[in-house]
């Protein structure tokens, strides 16, 4: 007991805070739904919600991390600079249309982006991937256009706005941001070959790195799932459509809703025309295009990747890029 | 840095837990229960998840059993250090474990459905059809096709494959349906601060691709004089249209003539057609082999 209080107090905050997250959560889930939790639905539909997303996120997080250690066995590092552009404009233009070849779900994408970046891609030209590679491809574009069977202009407006903001917030970041953003111990991974001489030769070391990522992002994956899972279980969310009544409250609510949901983008669509009677368009389009870029588990992800000032930042940075956008767009629509 | 031996002991551990993965997994399928949490286009990709997990699994349990001392190496990806951080790490992987093969698969209730807020219709409101089955646009033309077969039916049978169609397509054009006879099926659910004992609404869940993303769809049913059946019981509602006030809106309601409770479909949830005219026609065939 002792040496588990020295090694709490020893840990500084930053390390221990992925898991005071879902520690606080039960805390307060077993104080006020004590009663509650007894009853045996509130327990079944925590299970189905919770193992639902995680098997959804499943083949994605596993495609993440194999395509990811694939390119680090066998792609050498000088092919993937060669392949971008230098200059800004066109880099964060390709960086956009990486998506239509990489139709990767935000879960897959930060240990994918995470070698790319160590192999040379340029941060800001990353930044633009995260965010648009989970709404700009075919897949999603085909979903939302099926959900919106009505309103097919929604569809064009999704895609037409992912691609701005991205872009936006990929000039910023190129203008602001001078050192790297990447967090030390990140940075520290070195790439020294000795993955050659382990059992079983190069196939064997990709499914060992494939097992190391999906480790360290299976965590993030795990916490998100959870706190998702208990948010679907106890909110009722009639009670807070309140807010939506306010003209930009509705913005807010439809935002805030993206990221405590952490839903799939091929499938937020389909969740967003169930709200198409009770918010008006603008709203709508905020939720679509803010959750894939932001929610509960990828913000985790990201805070593993970045250092926790630069990820506060780029959080900031897309929610009043968003923000902006939509309503700028509700004009239109 | 940690030593080899004890990275050795992580490879192991996280083996059997990729292993546990792959296994459970497996089971879902066997027990044919992936459906109870993801959509059957998505159940193809989980399916394969464990073909990767065991080539993991077996991968790390090369290297933790046969890899030389010297190449074991967490300079890399760090391992975690203290005994703490470890029983963290692996307890969180083994907690939906332990929650997937301890709690019986079951499928979402009127509980979530009350949480979600059920839904009795799947289209805009203010589409106006005062025009006998006319349409304007793709979707509408479909619904209206749908429309135009159903109204020949001398009960309209809602088949789970087109269950969400099939309620639009009668929402869309309440007046001309109304006094219809139809007969659904779907749990009970009862949304106790808002309706008396005798109404309540019969629901599927509506899944796109994982169960969370669910949402309820339903019908009102008023069963008038009929014996109540208690909430979440699986019913088939055999009844008439008519069109009601609810909460201010126009909604198609079921006045009961019979309900039986039936056993949970194999299927629980419904999923959205892609074409639902070619949908319906292909039930036809199977329900009417002599045709």
């Amino acid at each position: 007991m002792e040496r588990l209080i020295r090694t709490l107090t020893t840990l500084s905050p930053l390390k221990i805070l992925p898991l005071l997250l879902p520690i606080s959560f039960l805390i307060i889930v077993g104080f006020i739904w004590v009663p509650e939790l007894l009853d045996n639905a509130y327990i079944d539909t925590f299970k189905i919600g919770f193992i639902g997303i995680l098997l959804e996120a499943l083949p994605f997080v596993l495609a993440g991390a194999l395509l990811s250690s694939l390119l680090r066995v066998f792609i050498p590092d000088e092919m993937i600079s060669r392949w971008i552009p230098r200059q800004a404009l066109p880099a964060i233009l390709f960086a956009c249309l990486l998506g239509i070849i990489f139709p990767v779900c935000e879960c897959g994408m930060i240990p994918l982006v995470r070698r790319l970046i160590h192999k040379g891609m340029p941060v800001y030209v990353a930044i633009v991937f995260i965010l648009s590679g989970p709404i700009l491809n075919p897949v999603v574009y085909g979903a939302t256009l099926t959900a919106f069977r009505n309103h097919s202009e929604l569809a064009y407006a999704r895609m037409g706005l992912a691609f701005a903001v991205a872009c936006i917030i990929g000039l910023i970041i190129y203008a602001t941001v001078k050192k790297s953003p990447i967090r030390l111990s990140v940075q520290r991974e070195t790439d020294n070959t000795h993955h050659n001489n382990s059992r079983g030769g190069k196939l064997a070391a990709v499914f060992v790195h494939t097992s190391d990522e999906f480790f360290e992002m299976g965590k993030y994956l795990i916490i998100g799932c959870l706190l998702t899972a208990g948010i679907q279980t106890f909110m009722v969310q009639d009670s807070l459509a309140a807010i939506g009544d306010k003209p930009l409250g509705s913005y807010f609510f439809m935002m805030g809703l993206a990221f405590v949901l952490s839903l799939c983008s091929t499938s937020d669509a389909f969740v967003a025309s169930t709200f198409v009677h009770s918010f008006p368009a603008g709203a709508l389009l905020a939720f679509m295009v803010f959750g894939p870029m932001l929610d509960f588990k990828n913000s985790l992800m990201l805070l593993s990747l970045f250092k926790t000032k630069f990820a506060l930042y780029l959080f900031f940075l897309i929610f009043s890029s968003v923000f902006i956008g939509a309503v700028l767009m509700s004009i239109w629509l | 840095m940690n030593d080899s031996r004890s990275i050795r002991f992580h490879y192991l551990l996280r083996a059997v837990i990729l292993l546990a993965f792959a296994l459970y997994i497996g089971h879902l399928v066997q027990q044919d229960a992936l459906h109870y949490y993801v959509a059957p286009k998505l159940a193809r990709w989980v399916q394969l998840c464990p073909i990767p997990l065991t080539l993991m699994a077996l991968s790390l349990a090369i290297q933790a059993l046969f890899g030389k001392g010297s190449v074991l190496c967490d300079c890399e990806h760090r391992l975690p250090h203290s005994i703490f951080k470890s029983t963290a790490l692996y307890g969180l992987f083994l907690f939906p474990l332990l929650l997937g093969f301890a709690l019986p698969d079951r499928a979402l209730g009127s509980m979530a459905a009350s949480k979600k807020g059920i839904s009795f219709s799947s289209l805009p409101s203010e589409t106006n059809n005062a025009v006998r089955f006319e349409s304007i646009d793709p979707y509408h033309e479909e619904l209206t096709e749908l429309a135009k077969i159903l109204y020949a039916q001398p009960t309209i049978p809602v088949y789970s494959a087109i269950f969400s169609e099939t309620l639009g397509a009668i929402d869309l054009y309440k007046q001309q349906f109304e006094g219809k006879e139809i007969s659904v099926s779907g749990f009970l659910y009862r949304d106790d601060s808002e309706m008396p004992e005798s109404a309540f609404a019969i629901g599927r869940f509506l899944v796109q691709c994982c169960t969370a993303d669910a949402t309820p769809f339903g019908m009102l049913v008023d069963s008038g004089k009929l014996k109540s059946l208690p909430t979440d019981t699986w019913i088939e509602v055999r009844g008439k249209l008519q069109v009601v006030q609810y909460k201010g809106q126009e909604m198609m309601q079921i006045r009961a003539e019979a309900i039986t409770p039936i056993a949970q479909p194999t299927t629980p949830y419904i999923y959205t057609s892609a074409d639902s005219i070619t949908a319906w026609k292909a039930l036809q065939i199977t329900a009417n082999p002599t045709k």
